[in-house]
């Protein structure tokens, strides 16, 4: 029967994941951003603590676990620095294609190499239309934005397909509207050699499912701080003779915002739940993706109007929520995308819609 | 973590949409066309009687209460279920749910606060209840909605005997009812420590004035208001006693009322909300509009806040269930559940067009019904001051 509680071990891998994020991540947010990355004793207590594998198989060094241990190791990171959650994590969202198209022997092949390297990255770009052309197993185009400085491995997910380029690539920095500590660069193609391709057009909606909820994740604990920082700020700051918070007017946007973490991280929950149980997530995986997209514009922005002009400065880390929350939004095709994989899905089948959590 | 529902909740709920199919659908939509409450004499009443629905959750002995119907603290799965329950009678028809016979809202205070010879008294002839019957909740003044502490109906002792003098309004069945939980005050001066509440018995003299209010929706349940003038109510009628009501335990029997049956009327809200979207996609596809990038939009964006807002239901509901604090949750699903229903109809309008203006089309009805869950059992606006006690400590005056 209906059950929102963790296991122990769930709890005890997201608690990790709030010690570090709180302890190494979030007192050095700004510095992460000013250097477009971590320094390389941060990312080594990062990997020691083991939170970038806990999806990977057990013969790959993982932990062997699910969609739900990922989001809320997500949240807590995104929560101090979605930039420093990308940067410290070597396959990202990349992940996914190659372990849902090529299964073990891809991840063998082409992920394994990365974790022996510090720093090493993969960047996943989601191209529906696309941007980057093939010919004769070459790719060339261009890719306006990734959020790294460096690809060691790029997964290009289509709508039927992945391909999986190594070389070829030049990258030209960009200063990024936000996720600086993961670097920013624009990407460019000539004639890449595509070292491995894989069709299957299941797979190509499964990997994009997944990589949209690792999304919705960061950007939910981002809204998460956001609201936090605001709520708390609202308490202590006097106008007018009351806390600003006792003013009706913040106090309701206060609890909107509120409500709108806890909405986004129920659908969040319930996708990766799905994906644990085997059942049919898609729907449910886009629905969160878009939630976390425009709550990021209604949270974001009003937590720094919560702060007024303080929220403007960068002394306070609002208006950096807004500016990240903004840019992981845009990310694998945005908002746009995932809407219209969510209403074809709810068109196309016949019969009542059944809201998900509550089908046996 | 476990989304499912236990096999006990979806048998019923398979029984409810059974029902609801067959009758409590075609009986809203006749009784908003008609413009009138469905007849307390009407026949479906009775049948529900013979299912054995308007039965009370009171056992009849001291002690725990089990089964269906709204959730008491401590129950394992009573709060989830009954959450279920809710949103799929209320997918039906939220109007008709509410003219089902039983003790309704009157049997939350009775149980909570009502000594064992009340239970006995009261909910007694709800257990196996020979025909229809009903009980009413009676809080809400003319001068006093989500402000209670401002009701100023007034009980004053007279020997064994309170008499009662005030109006009270938009009572759910009340004209029909054998009994109605009225709230009153003995001392309008000291606000809520003066509150009591009694049950006062149908054929009570100077009970009386129903009127059965017009409203814009879910019309197939009567709200009534009523005047009480020197009404005598029996002193054993002070529900609990006069020693309940040392210190503010009357107020808090009320609030306790309000706040147990809060994530039940936000999961209605979702499935009135669902409903409009079936509709929705249903008319989208005959319509031969499901290409429609602006009405797929539309879909999308209903399925979305209802299937947020039903995990914040179903959440608080657990919380419920664990015997854990759930204000806050519980407040949240009540806030948005709401809203998110009632643009679930307008976007359902939308997508209809002109249709949706005709006025006789399901969806323009669940749009007129939606608005009252955002009205009954606290506003939106008493829920965010909710939330924002136990969040900002928001202060009383605020």
């Amino acid at each position: 029967m209906i059950d929102f509680s963790l296991d122990p071990e769930l709890e005890l891998i997201r608690d990790t994941a709030r010690q570090f994020a709180t302890e190494e991540l979030l007192p050095r947010h700004r510095e992460f951003e000013g250097a477009r990355g971590l320094p390389p004793e941060v990312q080594r207590r990062f990997a020691e603590t083991g939170l970038a594998l806990v999806e990977l198989p057990e013969s790959l060094g993982g932990a062997g676990l699910g969609a739900l241990a990922r989001v809320l190791v997500l949240e807590e990171l995104g929560a101090a620095d979605p930039g420093a959650a990308l940067a410290l994590d070597p396959l990202g969202p990349a992940l996914y294609p190659l372990a849902v198209f090529g299964g073990e022997e891809a991840l063998v092949r082409h992920a394994a190499p990365l974790l022996e390297q510090p720093g090493a990255r993969a960047v996943l770009a989601f191209d529906p239309v696309p941007e980057l052309s093939e010919e004769a197993g070459r790719v060339s185009g261009r890719l306006a934005y990734v959020p790294s400085d460096r690809i060691d491995l790029l997964v290009v997910l289509e709508k039927e397909r992945a391909y999986v380029v190594r070389e070829g690539l030049s990258l030209g920095p960009v200063r990024g509207a936000g996720l600086r500590a993961a670097g920013a660069a624009e990407v460019r193609a000539e004639g890449a050699p595509i070292e491995a391709s894989f069709v299957n057009t299941p797979a190509a909606r499964e990997s994009l499912a997944r990589a949209r909820l690792y999304l919705a994740a960061l950007l939910l604990g981002v809204l998460r701080a956001a609201s936090e920082y605001a709520r708390s700020y609202a308490v202590e700051r006097v106008a007018f003779g009351r806390p600003i918070a006792h003013h009706q007017a913040l106090a309701f946007l206060l609890m909107d915002m509120e409500s709108a973490v806890a909405g986004v991280r129920a659908l969040v929950h319930e996708a990766a739940w799905r994906l644990d149980q085997g059942l049919s997530a898609m729907l449910a995986c886009a629905t969160a993706f878009t939630e976390a997209c425009e709550q990021a514009v209604f949270v974001g922005p009003n937590a720094v109007q919560v702060l007024g002009g303080h929220g403007f400065m960068q002394d306070y880390p609002v208006e950096k929520h807004m500016r990240e929350a903004r840019a992981l939004s845009l990310l694998l095709g945005g908002p746009d995308a995932a809407r219209d994989e969510a209403g074809s899905l709810l068109v196309r089948e016949t019969g009542p819609i059944e809201l998900g959590a509550r089908e046996p | 973590m476990d989304l499912r529902i236990d096999s006990a909740t979806a048998r019923r709920l398979e029984q409810v949409a059974a029902l609801g199919a067959a009758q409590m659908r075609p009986l809203g939509l006749e009784a908003d066309r008609l413009g009138r409450p469905i007849p307390a004499d009407h026949p479906f009443f009775a049948t529900l009687v013979r299912l054995g629905l308007g039965r009370t959750r009171w056992s009849g002995r001291p002690g725990p209460v089990t089964g269906g119907g709204p959730p008491v603290e401590g129950e394992a799965t009573g709060a989830r279920h009954f959450v279920c329950l809710a949103e799929e009678m209320a997918y039906w028809d939220r109007g008709v749910a509410v003219a089902f016979p039983g003790p309704g809202l009157g049997e939350p205070p009775v149980l909570s606060m009502g000594t064992p010879e009340q239970q006995e008294r009261f909910l007694g002839p709800f257990r196996k209840p020979d025909r229809p019957r009903w009980a009413a909740f009676a809080m809400t003044e003319p001068g006093a909605g989500s402000d209670v502490a401002r009701i100023r109906t007034l009980a004053r002792r007279e020997g064994d005997h309170y008499v009662l003098d005030g109006e009270k309004s938009f009572a759910a069945n009340a004209s029909r009812a054998d009994w109605i939980v009225v709230w009153a005050t003995v001392d309008p001066s000291v606000g809520r420590a003066g509150h009591r509440a009694f049950v006062v018995e149908r054929e009570t003299p100077g009970l009386g004035d129903f009127k059965i209010e017009r409203k814009m929706g879910l019309k197939a349940y009567e709200s009534t208001s009523f005047t009480l003038r020197n009404c005598r109510v029996p002193a054993e009628n002070l529900l609990g006693g006069e020693e309940h009501y040392r210190g503010r335990e009357g107020f808090r029997g009320a609030m306790r009322s309000f706040n147990a049956t809060r994530p039940a009327i936000a999961a209605m809200a979702v499935g009135i909300g669902r409903a409009a979207l079936d509709a929705t996609v249903e008319f989208a596809r005959e319509a031969g509009l499901s290409g429609d990038p602006r009405v797929r939009d539309r879909i999308e964006r209903a399925h979305r806040k209802l299937r947020a807002a039903r995990l914040l239901c179903h959440r608080a509901a657990w919380l419920a269930d664990l015997g854990r604090a759930n204000m806050v949750e519980a407040s949240m699903a009540k806030a948005v559940a709401p809203a998110a229903a009632l643009e679930a109809a307008a976007l359902g309008m939308e997508v209809l067009g002109a249709v949706g203006a005709r006025g006789d089309h399901l969806i323009e009805k669940l749009f007129r019904d939606v608005k009252a869950m955002d009205i009954v059992e606290g506003t939106g606006q008493i829920q965010r001051i909710v939330m924002a006690r136990h969040l900002v400590n928001l202060p009383r005056d605020a």
